[in-house]
């Protein structure tokens, strides 16, 4: 119960609070929001479904790459854009899919593989001048247009991403009471029983990446109209990869909102970091290491391992 | 080159199953040492070898003690992240010590040539080749004829039974933990005399030596070192025939599929897991 | 818990990073933030910016402070971004809201695209360091500008100096191969090069971007070689351009000079120091100071003093930018961000160190006599051949030891 209106309180506060807080703020928080998005979305594959994707720059690129390139060339409004790119991430995400799980890639083999088809996509983007090289590509400075997902201000886009960040909690919720979730937790438990007991795995799996991968794509398209400018190392490189599955393991992979709880600890532990410690490079990154490796140490079920601690067994390592 | 370094990977994912994002850092940590020693006490840098190898095998099983032991139990993608974050420390303290500027060693054979036939051969990467090859076959009759070597073997391959048949089985892993991290060391002292040294310098070799690791078939140093081989003329064949800098593209796609079709690596039999 | 965790957190960044700065508002001083990213992959670089930040923040308040505004002192707000998009934007917008009046940096363009648009919401005057993408002061911004030569300046009126050079030793240039990281920064210069062929009347004949992290570069090389170019141009970063230059070497490349284009190492007096018979007679363009001015001695001096090291281009580039806010700051009279947009705006600095006319800006914020100085390693130390008016040697050319 009391769990309940606390979440309440938490979340009355993130929509009436940020018009009042000072731009650094929702600075922040507009980041929080994004990386609480991008980890929700790769917890369905890799914390429901136990399928450890480390390439999920791949969906975010496309998506970013595919809304601006249809805003930049044909007119076309981002918001239609994002589907289209969600889309095509979801028919990138079955592809990459199929072919790993047709053929057995289980555990750090999937990892890798995933790893390589967003470095592969990384490469191309570089070398193709068609969709901007290097030089990446620009979101002019237009008059702002909600139509266009241009605003004038933060607070539109906070708000559209807290919307994003929601949904992606809310249908993580769904899907945990789904057939489909009951299906990826057995899988991920222990996938050859799963089989056995008449799951459906290499469907079930793909159908998790199509949902992990379209939402990762809308993500994508947030990233650039908000910060305006994308090239290849941003989007596909491995920094975004590592960025989504941080969020959700230290928050606590497999739950609603590890995710996003992760978000609300990490990226202010390296903003307080930094502000502790300025003038002396490097030192805030060593300490968001020491974290790190602290709280996997201690917490081996993130931040909502905290929480279920007492009644509910600890989950079975995946081996 | 990344046959070297993928040996010490390998031996790590064979027996401790984990991927290992620090190795890029130890690699770093062992070319800085490399660089000290030359710099201050003029120690030539294959000399260094004696001092860096030792002095990584013992760092590396202090690691495994203290970072990685106690986690034996926690889920994969949570060692996978200890590595990322020890691997972020790893290199912010050498940012920190030394500073983010790059450094060159250049022993008086650095600069040492000769073509032969068509190729150019550099002395330097002559050396670090052949040393990567001595390595390999030391590794590899190690772990044949001695007691450590059977028992790490028999960790690799069948966990559980080694537990039964009375093998010390954290001994075991930090030995193989220390292996692994000093022969990145070493293979950091080899290719410091044609390379540069700065903190962030082990992440070139990072996803490459997964690459090899992967080609050459986990915890198989002669498939590593010919994984290594492999990714080399992949790389200088693509860098010809392919305009731009795509010749990424065809170690990625050389690895996808491998990775689908020969998971157990080129040259091993079977499948994978 | 989120919300709990939430204010904690909030409350006590805010107790570190904005509190204070209301207090320190009461003293005179004025304000300036820069964003750099003094750790991660450019961590070296961008702290030799900040040396030549602080060494001219320090002799400006040395010598009295902002006169015109009663001896006021410069204060240098750091920010780091650890060259990510969105640390360069929390970290613009954290200094904004401690009220600096200017902000300075960001070094990579890819950080500058995002941090512009937070300058011109915000109405605060945001002057580039480093970053050389073309494109960053275009789209009608007001609040952006630009001090070094942009991507297009530095890499064709680089090309020219080479052409001139040439022409003067009566050798003539028709090949030329560029090899060039194949990030923004590369891929600009890369851009310019090639598109410059036509109207300098030389052609490209092998043009090859490579991946940073490439630790091996003979088979590209051996491709340059055999498109039998007069001329090597390289854009890099400090290790590949370094192991290019080796392997070029190895391989006897046969051309007549190897020139870097804003390269990271070939003018950096610590490679050159490292490296000594593998350096001598590189050639590069590069940001540089005017090696004819005093002032330019008496600041290399002290910074060798101060920082037991030799001034770097990055060095000039940064003491230069803090000298012309702060002319612009005693012009406007105030630290006001939008007095100082306008005085700015209307700079026309001639006492400088650096190989130009003096510093103006034009409509988009670009300094409009924004020069690359051509430099060659002569002894061991970079020394600028060209422009003529600025050169302090002769330039070695064609350079014996690359004809293979």
């Amino acid at each position: 119960m009391g769990a309940e209106v606390l979440l309440g309180l938490a979340l009355g506060a993130l929509l009436l609070a940020p018009p009042f807080l000072p731009p650094y703020f929702l600075e922040i928080l507009i980041s929080v929001m994004l990386f609480g998005y991008l980890g929700a979305a790769w917890n369905i594959l890799g914390g429901y479904a136990g399928q450890f994707s480390f390439g999920h720059a791949a969906y975010f690129g496309i998506g970013a790459y595919t809304s601006t390139l249809l805003f930049l060339n044909l007119g076309v409004t981002p918001w239609l854009g994002m589907l289209a790119g969600g889309v095509l991430a979801a028919a990138f995400g079955l592809f990459a899919g199929y072919l790993s799980f047709r053929y057995g890639l289980r555990g750090p083999y999937f990892s890798l593989v995933t790893l390589a088809f967003a470095e592969m996509l990384r490469v191309v983007a570089v070398n193709t001048k068609a969709v901007g090289s290097s030089l990446g590509l620009v979101i002019p400075n237009r008059e702002p247009a909600a139509v266009n997902f241009i605003f004038a201000g933060k607070l539109p886009y906070y708000y559209v991403i807290l919307a994003m960040a929601l949904a992606a909690v809310w249908i993580t919720r769904r899907l945990e009471r789904s057939k489909l979730g009951y299906s990826l937790l057995a899988i991920r438990e222990n996938e050859d029983a799963a089989e056995a007991a008449g799951v459906d795995a290499l469907g079930m799996k793909l159908r998790a990446m199509a949902l992990s991968s379209f939402l990762t794509a809308l993500g994508g398209t947030f990233y650039a109209q908000y910060f305006a400018y994308i090239d290849p190392t941003i989007t596909f490189g491995p920094s975004v990869s590592i960025q989504g599955l941080l969020q959700a393991i230290v928050g606590g992979a497999g739950t609603v909102l590890g995710p996003v709880v992760g978000a609300f600890v990490l990226t202010p532990v390296s903003e307080l970091s930094r502000a502790a410690i300025r003038g002396r490079a490097g030192v805030d990154v060593m300490l968001y290491g020491v974290v790190l490796v602290l709280v996997i140490s201690f917490l081996p079920h993130g931040l909502m391992g905290l929480r279920r601690g007492r009644g509910n067994p600890p989950r079975v390592p995946l081996q | 080159m990344y046959g070297l370094v993928a040996c010490g990977l390998s031996l790590i994912f064979g027996v401790l199953r984990i991927i290992n994002f620090a190795h890029g850092a130890v690699m770093m940590l062992g070319m800085y040492t490399t660089y000290w020693l030359f710099t201050l006490l003029k120690v030539d840098p294959y000399l260094s070898i004696v001092v860096t190898g030792p002095a990584f095998f013992v760092l590396g099983m202090v690691i495994q003690r203290t970072v990685i032991e106690p986690n034996r139990v926690a889920a994969e993608h949570n060692q996978l992240l200890l590595t990322l974050g020890l691997a972020l420390f790893l290199e912010n303290l050498a940012l920190v010590l030394w500073q983010g500027d790059f450094r060159t060693v250049r022993p008086p054979y650095a600069g040492a040539s000769f073509v032969l036939g068509e190729a150019l051969v550099e002395v330097p990467r002559l050396v670090a080749c052949g040393g990567a090859i001595v390595m390999a076959l030391a590794l590899f009759a190690f772990l044949r004829t001695t007691d450590v070597g059977k028992a790490i073997r028999a960790l690799a391959e069948e966990p559980e039974g080694a537990l039964l048949m009375g093998i010390d089985v954290g001994r075991i892993r930090a030995v193989a933990f220390g292996i692994g991290s000093g022969c990145v060391a070493v293979a950091g002292a080899l290719v410091t005399p044609f390379f540069y040294v700065a903190p962030d310098v082990g992440e070139s070799f990072n996803i490459m030596a997964f690459v090899v690791v992967v080609l050459g078939g986990m915890g198989n140093f002669v498939g590593a070192l010919l994984g290594g081989f492999i990714v080399g003329l992949a790389e200088s064949l693509g860098a010809t025939l392919l305009p731009g800098s795509l010749k990424q593209l065809v170690v990625f796609a050389l690895f996808v599929l491998v990775l689908l079709f020969r998971p157990a690596g080129l040259f091993g039999g079977g499948r994978g897991r | 818990m989120n919300r709990r965790a939430f204010l904690k957190t909030a409350g006590a960044v805010a107790a570190l990073g904005v509190v204070p700065s209301i207090g320190r508002a009461q003293s005179r001083e004025v304000k300036l933030g820069y964003i750099l990213p003094v750790t991660g992959p450019l961590a070296f670089e961008a702290q030799l910016s900040l040396n030549g930040l602080q060494l001219a923040v320090d002799e400006i308040n040395g010598a009295g402070g902002v006169k015109a505004l009663g001896g006021a002192k410069l204060a240098l707000l750091p920010g780091d971004t650890q060259q990510k998009v969105e640390l360069g934007n929390s970290e613009a917008t954290r200094l904004i809201d401690q009220g600096v009046s200017a902000l300075i940096g960001p070094f990579s363009s890819l950080v500058a695209y995002s941090v512009r648009q937070i300058t011109e919401k915000n109405k605060t005057p945001f002057v580039l360091l480093a970053a050389v993408a073309d494109n960053l002061t275009e789209g009608g911004l007001k609040y952006v500008f630009r001090v070094q030569p942009n991507g297009k300046a530095m890499s064709t009126l680089t090309m020219n100096n080479m052409l001139e050079m040439a022409k003067a030793a009566n050798v003539a240039i028709k090949r030329v191969a560029m090899m060039h990281e194949d990030g923004n920064f590369g891929t600009t210069m890369g851009n310019h090069v090639e598109a410059f062929a036509g109207q300098l009347g030389y052609a490209m004949v092998q043009r090859i971007p490579y991946s940073l992290k490439s630790p091996d570069f003979t088979a590209e090389l051996s491709k340059v070689k055999a498109s039998r170019p007069d001329l090597l141009v390289i854009s890099g970063y400090y290790g590949d351009s370094k192991i290019i230059a080796e392997t070029a070497s190895k391989l006897r490349i046969g051309v007549h000079a190897l020139v870097g284009l804003a390269n990271a190492a070939y003018s950096n007096p610590k490679f050159i120091a490292d490296n000594r018979e593998l350096t001598d007679h590189l050639l590069d363009g590069n940001y540089w100071h005017n090696p004819q001015s005093a002032r330019a001695k008496a600041v290399f001096a002290a910074y060798e003093k101060r920082f037991n090291s030799t001034l770097t281009s990055h060095g000039v580039q940064a003491y230069t930018v803090i000298h012309v806010v702060k002319d612009a700051l005693e012009r406007a009279g105030s630290a006001d961000r939008d007095k100082l947009r306008d005085a700015l705006a209307r700079t026309n600095v001639t006492d400088h160190i650096l190989p130009q006319d003096a510093i103006k800006f034009d409509d988009t914020g670009e300094n409009v006599n924004a020069t690359p100085a051509l430099l060659q390693v002569q002894g061991g130390k970079p020394l600028v051949v060209g422009p003529a008016r600025f050169a302090e040697a002769k330039p070695v050319f064609p350079v014996p030891k690359w004809h293979g």
